[in-house]
């Protein structure tokens, strides 16, 4: 029987690279995103590719969608190996003054309380498992800070040291828990917003590897921490990042 | 095979971490130079990968030695004309003093060994890799660089000054497709530990971590190789911690 691996934010450019690399393993892909169309559109290509995907909407900030699904993938596929919490991001940058309530939570909802609320639900099912391994996502912002993205660094940071908290806490159940921490990234939802060739000059002369991430540098990460050669990783952070941040 | 045709440098492989990694990278394809001091034992190794079916070569090598560090390097172009993958898995955990009585030789050598080999080796072997563009490099530090530990203060140094290196050299040779990192292990099922302490309390400190999983060579084995793989094309300036949970920076 294959691993069945569900991933938050499956539609969007990270998430698809990590759902295409885990099912071209072998892997059984849940894809989960806010954007319901996207997911299906991932998992589409994953089938036609001969993998197994299956695809679903969620918003990962809402407790009783989040237990509605996760109680729907457990009985549909009897397991969950792996819980890649992707769902996140903001593009707001403002001064801190100019931030409102509403927007800090909206932040903070978006990626710490989305990764809370999954692994509330997804983390007995592994502990009664005796196995299981989950991957949030975080930022080098969370480690280095980013002026104009007070909310955003605050909740990276969260989910780094809420992760060591779940690792220590899953531990004795064979349950690991770690995070990616992407640096840069060419995804589709940013070049919405920037173009390449700006991207080229903010950022590749900063990167010693002379580029940004490409979605798949970053899947191979999360891919890897699914295998047995990482058995005795909990609790870590891994920076993916080219070198712009070496904390 | 995730290191098909690859030509492999790994220093300290004659026992441990070191003998892991080669043993797996002959496995992923690779062509290893089994380096060690220990001449003997690093054939031995040698004939453990030939029996694998991988192409192996055993060097004598003293990393703290700038004549026997060039010579290894020879032996590694004339035998393979190439190098993709450098390894600094040698080091010493030894002798166990506070700073107070710790001698000025001690001192040295384990600077010298730990850190010291990085350069000596790093120096070798960067100008093949940058003239091909790309190469890995994984040097071995460890967690005692991040938190210290009594009486091991030129031990502790020395691996924080390999963390500081690699960032360093990352920095310098990113350009040219070569990536540095490091990987921190805790304490690990091998000969080090035993070294100053009985097995009982190495069985001990070893069971004593979160994750019920005793640290083997394997493990540490398994993200070096991942570091000199394709998938890890894009990660460079890292001090990766694999240690069962014990410590989380």
């Amino acid at each position: 029987m294959s691993s069945v691996a569900l991933i938050t934010g499956g539609g969007g450019g990270i998430g698809g690279a990590v759902a295409r690399r885990m099912a071209a393993a072998g892997i059984m892909v849940v894809i989960a995103d806010y954007d319901g169309g996207a997911a299906e559109k991932v998992k589409s290509e994953i089938v036609a590719g001969g993998g197994n995907a299956d695809a679903l909407a969620i918003d990962v900030t809402v407790a009783r969608e989040v237990n509605a699904v996760v109680a729907d993938v457990a009985k549909r596929y009897g397991r969950i190996d792996i819980l890649a919490n992707i769902a996140g991001g903001s593009a707001d940058t403002k001064r801190i003054e100019e931030f409102t309530w509403a927007q800090w939570k909206e932040v903070m909802d978006a990626n710490l309380k989305g990764t809370f609320l999954m692994c509330r639900e997804v983390a007995p099912l592994m502990q009664k498992q005796k196995s299981g391994r989950i991957i949030n996502t975080a930022s080098n912002y969370g480690v280095t800070g980013s002026a104009l993205r007070t909310p955003y660094a605050a909740a990276k940071a969260g989910i780094i040291t809420f992760t060591k908290s779940l690792a220590l806490e899953l531990a004795p159940d064979l349950v690991r828990a770690n995070t990616v921490a992407p640096g840069p990234t060419d995804t589709p939802r940013v070049m919405e917003k920037e173009s390449m060739e700006a991207r080229k000059q903010r950022w590749w002369p900063q990167i010693p590897l002379g580029r940004t991430a490409l979605p798949q540098d970053l899947a191979e990460m999360y891919f890897f921490l699914t295998t047995p050669q990482s058995a005795a990783i909990t609790g870590q952070t891994f920076h993916v990042n080219g070198g712009v941040v070496m904390p | 095979m995730r290191l098909k045709d690859k030509v492999a440098v790994v220093t300290g492989a004659a026992q441990g971490i070191g003998r892991a990694t080669v043993l797996m990278m002959g496995r992923e394809g690779a062509k290893v130079v089994v380096a060690d001091l220990q001449a003997e034992k690093a054939q031995t190794v040698a004939n453990e990968l030939h029996a694998l079916g991988a192409e192996a070569l055993a060097v004598e090598v003293d990393v703290a030695d700038e004549t026997s560090v060039k010579r290894m390097a020879r032996n590694t172009f004339e035998r393979f004309q190439r190098a993709d993958i450098l390894v600094n898995v040698a080091g010493i955990y030894y002798p166990k003093a506070s700073v107070v009585d710790l001698t000025e030789e001690d001192w040295d050598r384990t600077i010298n060994v730990n850190v010291g080999s990085n350069f000596l080796c790093c120096r070798e072997f960067v100008p093949a890799m940058r003239a091909q563009k790309s190469g890995r490099i994984i040097s071995l530090a460890s967690g005692i660089g991040h938190y210290g530990m009594r009486q091991f203060s030129h031990y502790a140094a020395s691996k924080a000054a390999v963390m500081g290196f690699v960032k360093a050299l990352a920095r310098e040779v990113g350009p040219d497709g070569i990536t540095v990192n490091a990987i921190c292990p805790g304490s690990a099922n091998t000969s080090m530990p035993r070294q100053h302490r009985s097995e009982e309390e190495v069985m001990e400190r070893l069971r004593a971590t979160p994750l019920p999983h005793i640290l083997e060579p394997e493990d540490i084995a398994g993200s070096i190789v991942f570091l000199a793989s394709d998938a890890a094309a894009f990660i460079t300036g890292q001090s990766y911690n694999i240690n069962s949970g014990t410590y989380m920076f």
